[in-house]
């Protein structure tokens, strides 16, 4: 604990309206969490011990020697060179660009009168209720005949398909509360619906799109059920692909087996700790409205 | 086609704007619908270009001859029953409370959405290593405890296997509810709060009759999520049991992707997703009449 928390904490108890049962329900609350960031430590503790240590010391018992070797050990079996770059090239082009299309279309279902308007909007927002799980067979069928099994196309065009609606969703939501002055006026001087998109509506629509880009920055590197069915080649899997298989073949090693699991949690964690107030404004500015 | 003068036509405009999000939109995500709905009427191995009708057997084999379908499905029900109790209850409970101003509210609250951000197959690989039954976290700490009579093989025992996967999903999503639940209470009228609390009403009856009422929409939209992502549970199943043992963990996304990627019979994997797909357009779509119907009314 830093002071200057100590010292919001003698505030907050110092203070007149202290009451018992805030007193209670924080303390409830503090356990709870210490629960629910258990399996953290126990995973990274694990990661960090020698196979007899783990065997031979209690769960939350600090490391005593650090086994670092766990982590190279389990990067070389694992084959992690190979699924953590193919999870980057993938999500480095995929989340970008998939953006990038649902804006352009979210600005013309939102800004732009046509007369199948309504029609096309909810055709779209559909799609963001139906699970694709229930499509892995015809999507491995469609992929496999258009020859782009274990491709990256293959790949980052199903998930560009299954990234539209929700976006679409939040940013049609976002284009239709710009007020009109500030579009007509533009489209008055004689700009077109992509100078009047480009110059305003991308601008002052950063905040959503950033909140947009780090969900599916998480989304994209997490996917595992398309990624299974649409890559079967050992060098184009992703790193949850990895992961499964690593946990089917060395499960025995639990030293590097955790190691493993951090590895592969550990990029989404930091961007989530460094984005955190981002992931609630995406999350809530779709679901949930007043 | 494009040229210039085309290019002024606000129509022309649009198609081009619309055009990379709905082709990839249709192409991958809609025609693998209208697909499934195909394949589940055919016979068809995935790899042959035989693809012959097959009418209702299909649906027959499924109904009637595939001794798993009918425990996949009850555990689908059992599994969406209770994610839409539990997590969204220990979400609203969290909320509830992340909602007072205590200390270190926020990092809590960042600890109970930790879980979210995480791959479900991650989740799922934590989960099974720490249910090890020899060195796992569950049996340690229970020795330590002296509870060894608890003592269970988690995942190997057909009666607790599917529990032990929700104990898991549970953990995992309880800080989705709860960041919904949050949003959903900064819509409560505080002057209304602060008001009944001066009449002198107790901090239950301003949550039965302030608070609560003003959650009935967020509690909508968590329940239908809810009963969604649990519907597609997928990942877990995989990664966790592969519906094992003897079965006892089968859902049906998982069956049906077992039947079609794995046994290659395309016809009645498809046949059973196509009775996912309904049970799910039974959910959602009174779900989007619903949520429109709020927002004309919101406008």
């Amino acid at each position: 604990m830093t002071t200057v928390s100590m010292v919001q904490l003698e505030e907050e108890i110092v203070r007149p309206r202290r009451d018992p049962l805030l007193i209670a329900l924080w303390v409830a609350l503090f356990a709870v969490a210490l629960i629910w960031i258990a399996p953290f430590v126990f995973i990274s503790f694990t990661a960090l011990k020698t196979g007899n240590e783990i065997m031979t010391t209690n769960a939350f018992a600090p490391p005593r020697v650090v086994a670092w070797d766990n982590f190279s050990g389990a990067w070389v079996k694992g084959n992690f060179s190979t699924t953590f770059f193919n999870s980057v090239i993938i999500t480095v082009i995929k989340v970008p660009l998939g953006l990038m299309f649902s804006a352009m279309a979210a600005y013309a279902l939102a800004r732009i009168r046509l007369r199948w308007n309504k029609l096309l909007l909810v055709f779209v927002l559909f799609g963001a209720m139906i699970p694709f799980q229930v499509m892995l067979a015809p999507l491995f069928t469609l992929v496999n005949s258009l020859g782009l099994i274990d491709t990256y196309i293959g790949i980052i065009l199903p998930y560009l398909a299954f990234g539209v609606p929700y976006q679409v969703f939040i940013l049609h939501g976002f284009f239709k509360a710009v007020p009109k002055e500030l579009s007509e006026a533009a489209l008055i001087d004689g700009a077109s619906h992509f100078t009047t998109f480009r110059r305003i509506f991308l601008p002052i629509s950063l905040p959503v799109l950033a909140a947009l880009l780090i969900l599916d920055f998480v989304a994209t590197w997490n996917e595992f059920a398309m990624a299974l069915v649409l890559l079967q080649d050992k060098n184009m899997w992703t790193l949850p692909l990895g992961l499964m298989s690593f946990q089917g073949q060395f499960s025995n090693n639990y030293g590097q087996l955790n190691a493993a699991i951090v590895m592969t949690v550990l990029p989404a964690v930091i961007v989530y700790l460094i984005f955190q107030r981002y992931f609630v404004s995406g999350l809530t500015s779709g679901a949930v409205k007043g | 086609m494009f040229n210039s003068a085309n290019l002024h036509s606000p129509r022309t405009q649009a198609l081009i704007l619309l055009a990379p999000a709905l082709g990839a939109y249709t192409i991958f995500a809609v025609w693998p619908m209208i697909e499934v709905v195909i394949l589940s009427f055919q016979r068809w191995n995935g790899l042959t270009a035989d693809r012959a009708w097959a009418g209702l057997d299909n649906y027959r084999y499924i109904f009637t001859d595939d001794p798993v379908y009918w425990v996949a499905f009850n555990n689908t029900l059992i599994w969406t029953v209770m994610s839409v109790i539990f997590p969204p209850m220990v979400g609203l409970l969290l909320a509830l409370g992340l909602n007072e101003k205590l200390f270190a509210r926020g990092t809590m609250r960042a600890i109970y959405y930790l879980p979210v951000i995480i791959a479900p197959i991650a989740v799922a690989t934590m989960w099974r290593w720490m249910y090890d039954p020899f060195f796992g976290l569950f049996n340690q700490v229970m020795t330590d405890f002296g509870l060894q009579s608890l003592i269970q093989d988690w995942l190997g025992d057909r009666d607790v296997a599917l529990y032990s996967m929700f104990v898991a999903f549970t953990w995992q999503n309880v800080g989705f509810s709860m960041v919904l639940f949050l949003a959903g209470l900064q819509s409560v009228d505080r002057s209304l709060v602060e008001a009944a609390r001066i009449d002198g009403a107790s901090r239950w009856q301003v949550f039965r009759h302030v608070t609560l009422p003003a959650l009935q929409v967020t509690m909508t939209i968590v329940i239908v999520l809810s009963t969604i992502s649990s519907l597609k549970a997928f990942d877990i199943v995989y990664g966790m049991t592969g519906g094992g043992p003897a079965q006892s963990t089968q859902m049906l996304a998982m069956w049906a992707f077992t039947q079609s990627m794995q046994i290659f019979d395309f016809g009645r994997g498809s046949a059973i997703s196509v009775t996912l797909l309904l049970i799910t357009l039974a959910v959602v779509v009174p779900y989007l009449r619903w949520s429109q119907k709020r927002e004309e009314a919101a406008r």
